[in-house]
């Protein structure tokens, strides 16, 4: 009888779920991942969470309880750090904890740590204590381990192409979002988290809309790791957190290119590290150029007129100004 | 004779605009919407065909506001585009050259900066609602005071009070704690006009580069305190129009021009103030989304429906009658 391992819909599934998935299925294990987000699964979250969470933690801990009876194990690895000298956030550090304190009749959980912080640290180290707890065969560990690289590297390459993170991510790969749009005049950047901009419930189905009112989206993610910290490198002093060095990052180089029209940043209420990357865009990335910047507060709210009607008037402005500069290049 | 009509239904007024063809405004109505936008669109329709010459027609119409959608369904708008857009159109073609809109209404406010005439950047306020109308309203309340009255007597304070704008709740019991403290009321008013100001700059035009001409409107440009602390903040003189609480009805009059260039009105006629319009709304049990559906009724027939995420109501309906 073969073992179901449970993996959420949320926080880093949207960049290492082709890995980890590959890697379980190297072992022999079958995942199972929650369902797309829907209401009932963000109210589970937030009752059963502390009230100083963010809301994608809330979301996360919904994720969980949507798959906890379910399956044999869940896999929540502790995420501190994914690169040298930098952290992820710390309640992606407690999230284990959270999750065990607050639900009760849980699987066993696979908390093994995942900290490149320090020199010498090798990504390896969480697949082997993972893998170890599944087969006593270390080649197979390391195999699987193999294959699950290719995988990302695959998911990554998939995004540098220009495909968002949920449809690399969703099994059924030709259901992609835009199939119904038309021509897309404009080109907005959408800067936020993975795990807010890529959720359709959290983000108002934000990125279809985008589409429906004819923009190409483009987001951080679609750029290869190397561009990204040399873009945020442009900063008078680096960043300690990975994500939010990547939205920099992003906006430094989505203001800098000529086919992108505007920037939306996406953050969530009560994020510190969002609060902070605003500013940071608004003040240095944003320096040298006049394109539209829109900054969006994400939460628990449902009415959608809020932000249906800052999106409109955004590509409204930026139409208009589009439209300026044509007349402008003709005339002058 | 022909006209353009406009319709704003925001959370606190519902104002109608009536434009000549060349854009002047011949009628306007200001009405507090008292959470009916339904009856209060109805209601302004019959003042407007009341206060206009018989032979008048109404060749385009477009609406806003955040029940832009309602009363498009009901009128049968031409044109529905949201407030933003629609006040930076009305105001740069009443002051040709404005720079800054500070738009402070009921339930929002906005700062909308033009260069060479287009929109070059917008901010609307987030999740909090202090330094909006509705606390003004609520405050004058407290201290019974009308509201009409509230700007006049403002002006007559010499010491302004230093009150705590961060947050509403706090700048309450700021207030409350001066008034214990025998502070006089005008000063407590213009302390107050100065704290939403502040807050208003630091929140809303955050790191906005605030440039003349500036123009000043929106329900609380009535209030000359307001004007007052905004010209003390800014340093320099704040332009109220004289259509200054419904510019967004004329922006959407002068869309609905454009938008019926060369095409014919969807215009239902003033009778649909007399129609039957109920406003109902049930939870879907679809899925675990549980959406709220809204669905809108001229006499017992459904003819529109929104709020659901996965389309299986709104689409149910004729195209036409799709809204969103």
């Amino acid at each position: 009888m073969s073992v179901t391992v449970g993996i959420p819909r949320a926080l880093l599934y949207y960049y290492y779920y082709p890995q980890w998935k590959t890697f379980f299925e190297h072992l022999g294990v079958k995942t199972l991942v929650s369902r797309e987000t829907t209401r009932g699964i963000l109210e589970k979250g937030i009752k059963s969470t502390v009230d100083e969470a963010c809301l994608p933690v809330k979301l996360a801990v919904g994720h969980v309880m949507d798959l906890y009876d379910r399956v044999d194990y869940i896999f929540l690895p502790r995420i501190v750090s994914t690169a040298r000298k930098e952290y992820i956030c710390p309640k992606f550090l407690g999230f284990p904890d959270m999750v065990r304190n607050n639900i009760d009749h849980l699987p066993p959980l696979i908390d093994n740590n995942l900290d490149l912080y320090r020199k010498g640290s090798s990504l390896y180290n969480l697949f082997y204590t993972v893998g170890k707890q599944f087969t006593h065969n270390p080649v197979r560990i390391m195999r699987a381990y193999q294959a699950s690289m290719a995988a990302l590297n695959n998911h990554c390459r998939d995004m540098e192409s220009g495909r968002l993170p949920f449809e690399t991510c969703d099994s059924n790969r030709h259901n992609r979002q835009d199939q119904d749009v038309g021509v897309s005049d404009v080109t907005i950047a959408v800067i936020g988290h993975p795990y807010n901009i890529y959720d359709r419930y959290i983000s108002m189905n934000m990125l279809k809309r985008l589409r429906d009112y004819g923009a190409n989206v483009v987001t951080a993610d679609q750029l290869p790791e190397h561009v990204f910290r040399r873009e945020a490198g442009k900063l008078p002093k680096q960043l300690f957190w990975t994500l939010n060095q990547r939205m920099v990052g992003a906006a430094f180089y989505y203001f800098d290119r000529p086919e992108v029209d505007g920037l939306i940043h996406v953050a969530s209420f009560g994020c510190g590290p969002d609060s902070m990357t605003g500013e940071l865009i608004e003040r240095f990335a944003r320096q040298d150029s006049r394109k539209p910047l829109l900054n969006l507060t994400i939460d628990e709210h449902t009415g959608e007129a809020g932000m249906v009607t800052r999106l409109e008037a955004f590509m409204d402005m930026v139409r208009w100004r589009r439209q300026l500069d044509d007349v402008a290049a003709t005339y002058y | 004779m022909y006209g353009y009509l406009g319709i704003d239904v925001g959370s606190v007024s519902t104002n109608m605009v009536l434009t000549g063809e060349d854009g002047t405004i011949k009628q306007s109505i200001y009405l507090r919407t008292q959470g009916k936008p339904i009856e209060m669109v109805q209601q302004g329709l019959k003042h407007m065909q009341a206060a206009l010459p018989g032979k008048l027609k109404v060749i385009g119409v477009g609406t806003t506001g955040s029940g832009r959608h309602l009363a498009g369904v009901i009128t049968g708008a031409d044109i529905i585009k949201n407030e933003i857009t629609t006040h930076a159109i009305a105001s740069s073609n009443v002051m040709p050259g404005v720079q800054t809109i500070l738009e402070i209404g009921g339930q929002d406010s906005k700062i909308i900066i033009l260069r060479n005439g287009v929109v070059s950047d917008f901010a609307m306020n987030t999740v909090c609602a202090a330094g909006t109308g509705s606390f003004l309203d609520q405050q004058a309340a407290r201290l019974n005071i009308k509201i009409e009255e509230f700007g006049p007597l403002a002006m007559q304070a010499t010491v302004p009070v230093r009150i705590a704008g961060r947050c509403a709740v706090f700048a309450e019991s700021d207030m409350i704690h001066k008034q214990q403290m025998g502070y006089n009321v005008p000063d407590i008013l213009a302390g107050l006009c100065e704290a939403l100001v502040r807050n208003y700059l630091n929140n809303v035009g955050k790191g906005k580069e605030i440039l003349q001409p500036v123009v000043f409107q929106g329900g609380v440009a009535a209030n000359a305190g307001m004007k007052a602390a905004f010209e003390k903040a800014l340093g320099h003189p704040v332009h109220v129009p004289s259509y200054y609480d419904v510019m967004g009805a004329l922006g959407a009059a002068m869309l609905a021009r454009e938008a019926t260039n060369r095409k014919s009105t969807g215009f239902r006629g003033f009778e649909v103030a007399d129609r039957d319009f109920k406003a109902g709304g049930f939870a879907c049990e679809g899925c675990p989304n549980v959406c709220e559906v809204v669905e809108i009724m001229e006499s017992g027939q459904i003819i529109a429906r929104w709020g659901d995420r996965c389309g299986r109501w709104s689409n149910a309906l004729t195209q036409q009658a799709r809204i969103s």
